[in-house]
């Protein structure tokens, strides 16, 4: 026991100070230095051992304790410098780049570093359950994330850029190389969170959290620096590098639903068929009522968000989707889009909240991700125009944000609300008792990283950069 | 709690925390705050680029907090949340798993699948429910037995099975009796169907074959295999015509479908059979009445009649079986037809059972409800399908013990039992049919649709009447699994000849 712990201590603290050393290489002032990256590392591997269970949780484990550390740092220094002039949001855009160290530097190596030996220590326990299930759907998953993300890239003529990666400049190998790191990092989704993915929703969420991350060790990171550009993780570089930040998080939205998708039909057709594995049917029953149930949750965070959009007077914009100007027109086409998004809010997150704080947790997550896909996305193509994803549009969509964290709020609460509805006939029989425990997300898995990473980042982010 | 649990929970709770910190940020930094302080949120780019500091606040606030949380909750007092539904359960218990029975316990489940309070159960002596309509079709070799029978357990998901033959019912403990176990109920629905009547015929029911159920349909199809396999070994041409003459007494619907089947299902497999003639086989359909198919209008009983006849039914109609032994059947014209295969379709009586519950009856047997299908003097029981003598109370005719009507029944029969337990008013049944649809040979059928807003029915007979018999059974057949199975094997069968093969050997 003590000799695993001394194992992860060391292997956690060796990562931990070559990331420092890294870093202090690539961004002098951005970083800890080694030594203090190798101390953080081994708190890290002490404090979220148990948390850690193979490389996958390491990973957002180790971002969302990066992100935490460069939060409690922060917020230190803002205290230290009490009376100082320099305004917070000034201090914080000046503080970016050790974010972006924390995380890329520290928190990935650490975290997969802990990952990596817990499972070569205890590799019984953490062992995927199916590898060409993770490899083929995370592949194709990632083959559609690339090409929704593909548009954007082709738009703003950036498939030269990467293949500068391999020293030429032609759009076609920029495009053969973006889908092939597509399929890369898509079946890398696919080894990393197979275990902890169980639904749409959750995957999901899990895409979500990973885009981020690959967003700071892509565009910001590696990309320059194979094509022999100056790595440089200013919050005003970063600006510039905002549209890839969205076009990241809709990749592994992307990523996320496919790969739920494929995973689903793929333990459909060689698992679920065994006859040993059959489980008692509810006839749909519940697929209906869970839509219905997301139906209803919806109307309440449809109600929510249609506040902000009449304070904000967006309405009018909402009606022209369907050709109108009128606010009532907008209302009742803002109350049809929330009605269709918290059904499938239902049939997604259905068994993902254990409690309330995690559907609440859930709920904001689910907020965040249609604020990417619906301003800043779907919403100028239907209105016939074309997605720039920029900081400045995202700026400019920032009361929106507030209306669709509040609408996924009140769709997660109600929708909980009426799921524990259904818990008292559960116990009469013990057979969908049974079921509906071995279905539901367990305490215990690395979701809570993956809330803070998107709905932290998520949020932070386009108020900090833009 | 472990140590080391109690610090993983901590960890989670502090996360978490820390991501509904930014959901606190929105809710108060963003909205309350200044609504409160300045009439007006703070949700412009400027105004939450000034709240950001707030939002570094508020997620370190939610961490800290989320991570004492456990700690808190471990020393707070537990409050336990009894989950336990207030006041007594409420019993209901189906008797028969036919079309009545069990449409009424998926019209109950629907209406109540969500509520711990109402148990449901319904009792049956066979564990799966057979789609008469298609029977026809099993026992000419068409479609495989098991797929026109849906299992009872598995159609029900909220509903308790009790497979038990029913010996009593003692109302005034409220209690059904199924041999040695005894049921309480609250409300009892009867839908016990019905069983053949042989008016005191014993030597027809001794000798004949029932059709009504798959096992029926199954001995059907094995006894006229038989009947080849054995006429083939023969060099006597009239023993040979004996064994390959099929008689079916009754010429309604399940009759004229009956004989239909056996008719092509003989006449397509006599191909394997190279001693035997087509001219040596001969399907007799017996029918007491001037025209078959009473339940349809004259000129389509007519094109059946014919097309059947085209095909090599022969026809013996205003005469009755009288007598029967184990290689003639005897008419009460005084005719006999040498043969050993006599399948009985001729007439139903409701379930006996009920003649011994102390209910009133009609002369048949059936049970004596109101327009609202409760039984008459016992307001908490609900009579449904062919047990019961149901009059619409649109019409003020009895209905025919169809599935059709029989399904409508339990639909009403479920929607008055909910209003019983609510204390409303219960509703009367009323129903107009849509119709009926006959399979006479292949690719030949007859129907009769009530369409809305004609009075007339619409008529079609031939290739159309059996696309629409088709289209419309398949629909109806319950489960996606069955249509599934039933689509192949209809589709086998329009490119391979019908198997011979036979499951139950009946030499003995």
């Amino acid at each position: 026991m003590r000799h695993n712990l001394a194992i992860r201590l060391l292997t956690c603290t060796a990562a931990g100070t070559l990331g420092g050393m890294l870093a202090q290489h690539l961004a002098p002032s951005a970083t800890l230095g080694p030594l203090w990256s190798g101390v953080a590392a081994a708190v890290f591997s002490l404090v979220f051992r148990r948390r850690v269970l193979d490389p996958g949780s390491g990973l957002l484990w180790g971002a969302a304790y990066a992100l935490l550390l460069w939060i409690a740092l922060f917020a230190a220094a803002i205290l230290r410098d009490g009376g100082a002039a320099t305004p917070v949001l000034d201090v914080a855009r000046a503080a970016f780049p050790r974010l972006v160290a924390a995380i890329v530097t520290l928190g990935v190596p650490t975290g997969l570093a802990l990952g990596i030996v817990d499972t070569v220590q205890d590799g019984k326990r953490r062992t995927l359950t199916s590898l060409p299930r993770a490899l083929v759907g995370g592949g194709l998953a990632g083959v559609v994330g690339g090409w929704a993300f593909g548009k954007w890239m082709a738009h703003v003529h950036f498939f030269p850029l990467i293949a500068g990666l391999v020293h030429r400049t032609s759009a076609s190998v920029g495009m053969t190389l973006h889908f092939t790191i597509a399929i890369v990092i898509g079946a890398s989704f696919g080894l990393l969170f197979q275990r902890e993915i169980r639904g749409f929703g959750s995957s999901m969420g899990y895409g979500a959290a990973y885009g981020v991350v690959w967003w700071l060790i892509g565009p910001l990171t590696v990309l320059p620096a194979l094509t022999h550009r100056s790595i440089d993780w200013t919050a005003a570089h970063a600006s510039t590098e905002f549209a890839p930040f969205v076009g990241h998080i809709i990749y592994g939205l992307i990523v996320g639903v496919i790969y739920a998708a494929v995973d689903r039909v793929w333990k459909r057709l060689f698992y679920e068929s065994d006859p040993l594995n059959r489980e008692p049917s509810d006839g749909g029953i519940r697929s209906l009522t869970s839509l219905y149930w997301g139906t209803l949750a919806s109307i309440a965070g449809g109600f929510l968000f249609s506040f902000v959009m009449l304070v904000t007077d967006k309405l009018p914009r909402v009606a022209a989707l369907v050709g109108g100007t009128s606010i009532t027109l907008g209302l009742a086409v803002h109350m049809m889009i929330s009605v269709i998004i918290g059904a499938t809010y239902g049939i997604l997150f259905r068994y993902e909240a254990p409690d309330l704080s995690a559907s609440l947790a859930w709920g904001l997550l689910y907020g965040a991700a249609w604020w990417f896909i619906g301003p800043l996305t779907l919403f100028p193509i239907l209105l016939g125009g074309s997605f720039a994803w920029t900081s400045a549009d995202a700026a400019a969509e920032l009361p929106s944000l507030v209306g669709h964290l509040l609408y996924g709020v009140a769709t997660a609460v109600v929708f909980l609300a009426l799921e524990r509805r259904h818990a008292a006939w559960l116990a009469r029989d013990s057979r969908f008792a049974s079921r509906e425990k071995r279905r539901r997300r367990p305490l215990r898995t690395s979701a809570p990283a993956v809330w803070l990473l998107f709905v932290g980042l998520g949020v932070t982010l386009p108020v900090l950069l833009s | 709690m472990k140590r080391a649990t109690f610090v993983a929970s901590s960890l989670d709770a502090a996360t978490t925390g820390a991501t509904l910190g930014v959901g606190l940020w929105v809710a108060v930094t963003i909205i309350l705050a200044p609504t409160i302080s300045k009439g007006s949120p703070a949700w412009s780019a400027a105004g939450m680029l000034g709240a950001f500091p707030w939002l570094v606040g508020w997620i370190l606030l939610g961490f800290m907090f989320g991570f004492a949380w456990p700690g808190v909750a471990a020393v707070l007092p537990r409050v336990k949340r009894a989950r336990k539904a207030k006041g007594a359960g409420i019993r209901i218990v189906i008797l028969g798993g036919g079309f009545a029975g069990v449409a009424s316990a998926k019209a109950l489940e629907r209406m109540y699948f969500f509520n711990p309070l109402i148990e449901i159960t319904l009792v049956s002596d066979t564990n799966a429910l057979v789609f008469t309509p298609m029977l026809a079709e099993v026992a000419g070799s068409s479609l495989e037995p098991s797929h026109i029978s849906n299992p009872t357990r598995t159609a029900l998901h909220r509903t308790t099975f009790f497979r038990a033959r029913v010996t009593d019912v003692d109302f005034e403990r409220r209690v059904v009796v199924a041999g040695e176990d005894e049921l309480p109920y609250d409300y009892l629905v009867l839908a016990l169907g019905s069983v053949s009547q042989y008016v005191g015929l014993e030597n027809v029911q001794h000798h004949s074959f029932e059709f009504r159920t798959l096992p029926d349909a199954i001995a059907i199809r094995s006894h006229v295999i038989e009947m080849f396999e054995r006429a083939d070994r023969l060099e006597d041409p009239t023993a040979r015509r004996a064994l390959l003459t099929f008689v079916v007494a009754g010429g309604g619907f399940a009759g004229a479908e009956l004989a239909g089947a056996i008719n092509d299902f003989a006449r397509g497999i006599v191909v394997d059979y190279p001693r035997l003639r087509n001219d040596e086989i001969k399907v007799v359909l017996v029918h007491s009445r001037e025209r078959i198919l009473p339940e349809l209008s004259s000129s389509l009983a007519r094109y059946a009649l014919e097309r059947m006849q085209a095909r090599g039914v022969t026809f013996k109609l205003n005469v009755r079986v009288a007598d029967a032994t184990s290689s003639t059947v005897h008419l009460d014209s005084g005719e006999t037809i040498a043969t050993e295969t006599l399948v009985w379709t001729a007439g139903t009586a409701p379930n006996p059972l009920l003649r011994t519950l102390d209910l009133r009856c009609d002369k048949r047997g059936a049970v004596l409800v109101e327009p609202t299908l409760a039984v008459k003097q016992h307001q908490n029981i609900w009579a449904i399908g062919d047990c019961a003598a149901v009059v619409d109370a649109r019409t003020g005719v009895t209905c025919p013990p169809t599935a059709q009507f029989a399904t409508r029944e339990a639909a009403t029969a479920a929607s008055n039992i909910r209003a019983a337990i609510d204390g409303r008013a219960a509703g009367e049944f009323r129903f107009r049919s849509f119709g009926s649809l006959c399979v006479v040979g292949y690719q030949t059928a007859c129907a009769e649709l009530k369409l809305p807003f004609r009075s007339e029915a619409v008529r079609f007979s031939g290739l159309f009447a059996w696309i629409l018999w088709r289209g419309i059974y398949l629909a109806k057949l319950p489960g996606a699994e069955r249509k599934l199975r039933v689509l192949i094997d209809w589709s086998i069968g329009l490119f391979f000849p019908p198997d011979i093969v036979q499951t139950i050997d009946q030499r003995t």
